[in-house]
């Protein structure tokens, strides 16, 4: 067996390109041996800022729909913009080139500075210029480069590249900054706080300001009609970067152009509001370079006209808006905000979970658009979990472009008897059976529990064998670490025939309308009892319930790329629920994950946008929140109120309760009515304020993400730990079937689905 | 702990940023003074939040000379780029202050403990003050020194960000102009902690003539 590398040893330039599966695998070794406190700490703070300063824009949602218009139409018709653009700069004085290819804007970047005797150049963070490697390139051609963005400067000190698009070097906590300087630099300072840290890199770098012959900087939204940029920072170092050198070099990605400087006003209310959290970070420039007043000239020196090069690139990105699902990722304003919001980034960083330069969830289209498809690997990271969706100021369907790269890659495999045969027998699409026996395990995994629950006491003594396990880690990749729930003797379906053959449920109240209730396959196969306690509520509260026939979804496809497995099964649940939706019924789903699937992947799925739209706009409701919903009819009963009906203080399990809710679920908006219902009937509820458990279906039992997923989930446990402190136990309650799994795994006791905490007030 | 659902979360923080929000809009169409005011209330919480000072002072020559002299304390130079909005007689009695330095060499430039500039603009809801820094070497002495101070009237505090980018606010200044919304002194997290000071200054102190 091959020794495995000391994770601290692994240099993250050495496992910047994903393309080979190793150095992904590899690079999550790193990451959480060494960079994980720090990600987490800067990326979770983020996180929270970024919650509460957009809650202060009161037209938030306005403004997201207003940006996400101007970025579709400035992309639509961006050769026009592009003509227009060039007009403005030439008019402005300043000169512009459009470069095809990453060398080409270096060498461009290159003989400009050349011509100019340039030696050295201070440089204002730009993540395209990583893009480009145009360090090496001016490095090449003898000039000295100084990063002054102290991230930056931390990066090019350290060699590395960026983990985070916002704060490149957000994995280096304050003691391994310490270090590195003291290693790097002859200094008999003690640089162990942020101030002297930051005093130390100023004075180096106010030195390079004072002497440089030229700045180069990015640009966040660059304007067409007045060849305007806009610049986000908080340092000051692109300040002194556009203003202090005669010759000022802007280089940015063509899809960073807007039509109007108008434009820019939407933008800086969301750009920095979404990234870091600030109202505003220190400074935001808006400038239309070339400068009117003079350069700074070092002393001893005469003060240079001024000349001002945009260079505008392009490296793929006119490929990616010809791609009808990659061509959203252009929209991108980088903000960050996917990153922050996103559990599995928040524990590992861009360093895994990223590529040589882009990182994050929408970091895979990136990395695949300008770059190879295959550099895009890491965005097997990317869980589907959704919680970067709301937090897009330009609402991009991140989870969706990464199933679609997930799709793509599939389809890259060579094919296989063996992967055709398993994909025939269980259902896969002809397409989608080239995918690796791992992906259609998972994305078919409905059949197998549904033979498995017909023979459930072998199928369960089975899957405790040893050999059965490793036969199932060596096969599926399945992690023999996970324990796996037991099949049940019978699926919700049965026990729900049985009851109707037994006692009959108490009598539903006139005029409220009927529910269906969705018997999903994870709940159908996994979880009946908690199926058969969701109807008993609803019953309890006067509606009618009926259960549909268990059809898969499709998310379990969805997740592995299995698009079009996904579609396939998506038809076919539609055809069969359309009747349900016409005759008006309310239309109850229990599993989180299915409900997102209706509310928001639908719509890529089905081929009718009329019915799509009828599956994503709220006709399926989460069981508590039709319980919310009919509250006050409940008022007027025999009985008065929902505390009354579910007294707390009747649970055997007691009043004190910790809850979960799933991250699809509170994407949906429909997390919060189970709080207020717990809380309405008595118990005394704390919930995490994690995104998400870390589980996410299939992702936490496959082999090669086991560690990741318990790491993430360690921010869950640490809360329920928190939480029982004071007072003691609680009893955990989860709504989603992997949250259940991840904390029965995390916490080894028994985890109740509300829907049970509810029924076991019943007595 | 307690997750804010995203609903619920709107709902309790909706009603008082919504009456924030109508208060700025109605603050246009409303009287001057009682607009102002609530403007400058803002402005300056908001200010205060991003680590500035804000001093409102009377629109006259001595009262500006002593606010700014108070607010650079024993600064042995101090570098002034003389306003174009604001007029220039009201700087009169501190630019004849002997430490006060208006065509600065480029050594003075990068070594003076304070510089003194006017805004056209600030921003209610952030506390931003906005320089334009196409003039002469505003930009400069805006940024070199420690300490920024800044000079801006009670009625070029517009309600939000994005009001610089409208025509019809402050006869579309904000779109012609190159200008930089300074929010707080410059600061970065880059080092571990938050760390205030950085490339540009370490302070920045806003004077509001009444």
């Amino acid at each position: 067996m091959a020794t495995l590398v000391n994770p601290a040893d692994i240099n993250p330039r050495q496992v910047a390109n994903k393309s080979d599966k190793k150095a992904l695998l590899d690079a999550i070794r790193m990451t959480l041996a060494v960079q994980s406190p720090a990600v987490r700490r800067n990326t979770q703070t983020f996180n929270r800022n970024r919650y509460a300063a957009t809650a202060l824009l009161p037209d938030y949602n306005e403004l997201k729909d207003r940006a996400r218009q101007i970025k579709e139409s400035a992309i639509a018709n961006l050769p026009e913009l592009l003509r227009q653009l060039e007009a403005s700069v030439r008019a402005n004085g300043g000169h512009f080139y459009l470069a095809t290819t990453a060398a080409d804007a270096n060498q461009y970047i290159c003989d400009v500075l050349l011509r100019h005797e340039a030696k050295l150049v201070v440089k204002g963070k730009s993540i395209t210029s990583e893009e480009t490697k145009l360090n090496h390139a001016l490095e090449a051609a003898g000039i000295t480069v100084a990063e002054t963005d102290l991230a930056e400067f931390i990066l090019q000190v350290a060699d590395e590249q960026p983990s985070h698009i916002i704060a490149p070097a957000l994995h280096y906590s304050r003691e391994r900054i310490t270090a590195l300087f003291k290693r790097k630099f002859t200094t008999d300072l003690p640089l162990d706080t942020g101030e002297e840290l930051t005093k130390f890199a100023r004075e180096k770098l106010r030195e390079q300001f004072i002497a440089a012959d030229a700045g180069i900087s990015g640009a966040n939204l660059i304007a067409a009609d007045s060849g305007s940029l806009m610049l986000v920072e908080s340092e000051g170092n692109i300040r002194m970067t556009t203003t202090l050198p005669p010759l000022h070099i802007a280089i940015a990605g063509i899809e960073k152009v807007v039509p109007s400087r108008t434009d820019f006003g939407t933008f800086i209310e969301l750009l920095p509001r979404s990234g870091t959290g600030q109202p505003l970070t220190s400074y935001v420039s808006i400038l239309h370079p070339p400068l009117k007043a003079p350069s700074f000239a070092a002393p001893g020196k005469t003060a240079k006209p001024r000349e001002f090069h945009m260079v505008l690139i392009d490296n793929g990105r006119g490929r990616m808006r010809e791609d009808p699902v990659l061509h959203e990722a252009l929209y991108c304003i980088r903000c960050s905000a996917c990153l922050n919001s996103c559990a599995n980034f928040e524990t590992v960083g861009g360093h895994a979970f990223g590529g040589e330069t882009y990182s994050g969830g929408i970091g895979g289209s990136w990395e695949a658009g300008t770059g190879k498809l295959l550099n895009a690997r890491f965005s097997e990271l990317c869980t589907g979990c959704s919680r970067c969706v709301p937090q897009c100021p330009v609402r991009i369907d991140i989870p969706w472009l990464n199933e679609n790269l997930r799709q793509r890659m599939n389809l890259e495999q060579p094919a296989s008897a063996a992967k055709s045969a398993f994909g025939a027998m269980t259902g896969s699409a002809p397409e989608d059976r080239v995918a690796p026996l791992q992906k259609q395990f998972f994305a078919n995994y409905h059949v197998l529990a549904k033979a498995a629950t017909r023979f459930s006491p072998l199928a369960n003594a089975a899957t405790r064998l040893p050999f059965a396990r490793s036969l199932m880690e060596n096969v599926v990749g399945l992690d023999r670490r996970r324990k796996l729930p037991p099949f049940p003797r019978k699926t919700w379906q049965q026990l729900h025939r049985d009851q109707q053959h037994g006692d009959r449920a108490r009598m539903a109240k006139s005029g409220l309308p009927e529910v269906l209730m969705l018997a999903d396959v994870f709940t159908n196969y996994g979880s009946p009892e908690r199926g058969m306690a969701a109807m008993r509520v609803l019953r309890e509260v006067g509606l009618k319930v009926e259960l549909s026939p268990s059809l898969p979804d499709g998310r379990a496809a969805l997740s592995q790329g299995m698009i079009a497995t996904a579609r396939q099964q998506a038809h076919a649940l539609a055809d069969m629920l359309l009747p349900y939706l016409q005759k008006g019924a309310i239309m109850c789903v229990l599993e989180p994950s299915v409900l997102a699937m209706f509310r928001s992947d639908y719509e890529h799925l089905l081929d009718d946008p009329a019915t799509a739209e009828r599956f994503a706009h709220g006709e399926f409701l989460d069981p508590l929140q039709v319980v919310w919903s009919i509250r006050k009819e409940l008022a007027d009963g025999q009985r008065s109120d929902l505390a009354q009906v579910f007294p707390a203080s009747r649970s055997p399990h007691g009043t004190r309760v910790f809850y979960h809710s799933h991250c699809q679920q509170r994407t949906c908006n429909a997390a919060w009515q189970t709080i207020e219902i717990l809380r309405f009937c008595g118990f005394d509820v704390v919930t995490s304020s994690v995104e998400c458990c870390g589980m996410a279906g299939s992702f936490g039992y496959k082999r090669e993400y086991y560690e990741l997923s318990m790491a993430v989930g360690e921010d869950l446990f640490a809360q329920v730990r928190a939480a029982e402190q004071e007072g003691g136990p609680r009893t955990l309650v989860a709504s989603g079937t992997s949250c259940h799994e991840q904390l029965w795994a995390g916490m080894g006791r028994e985890v109740l689905h509300p829907v049970e905490l509810l029924v076991s007030t019943l007595g | 702990m307690g997750w804010p659902s995203e609903e619920h979360f709107s709902d309790t923080t909706k009603n008082s940023v919504l009456l924030r929000h109508l208060r700025c809009k109605l603050s246009f169409s409303m009287q001057q003074a009682v607009a102002q005011s609530s403007l400058l209330a803002d402005f300056t919480t908001a200010a205060i939040q991003a680590v500035a000072t804000v001093q409102v002072v009377d629109r006259s020559p001595t009262a500006l000379r002593d606010a700014i002299l108070q607010a650079v304390g024993d600064a042995s130079r101090i570098l002034y780029a003389p306003p174009h909005e604001l007029p220039a007689s009201l700087f009169s009695d501190f630019a004849t202050d002997p430490r006060v330095v208006a065509n600065a060499t480029p050594d003075e430039m990068v070594n003076t403990a304070a510089g003194v500039t006017e805004a056209f603009a600030a921003v209610a809801s952030t506390g931003s003050v906005c320089i334009d820094v196409s003039f002469e070497c505003t930009g400069i002495v805006s940024l070199m020194a420690p300490l920024q101070v800044a000079v801006v009237a009670a009625e070029c505090i517009v309600p939000q960000p994005r009001d610089l980018f409208r025509a019809d606010v402050l006869d579309g200044r904000g779109l012609k102009r190159d200008f930089v919304f300074v929010t707080g002194p410059s600061a970065t997290a880059d080092m571990g902690p938050l760390v205030r000071g950085v490339h540009g200054p370490h302070k920045l102190h806003i004077i509001v003539l009444r």
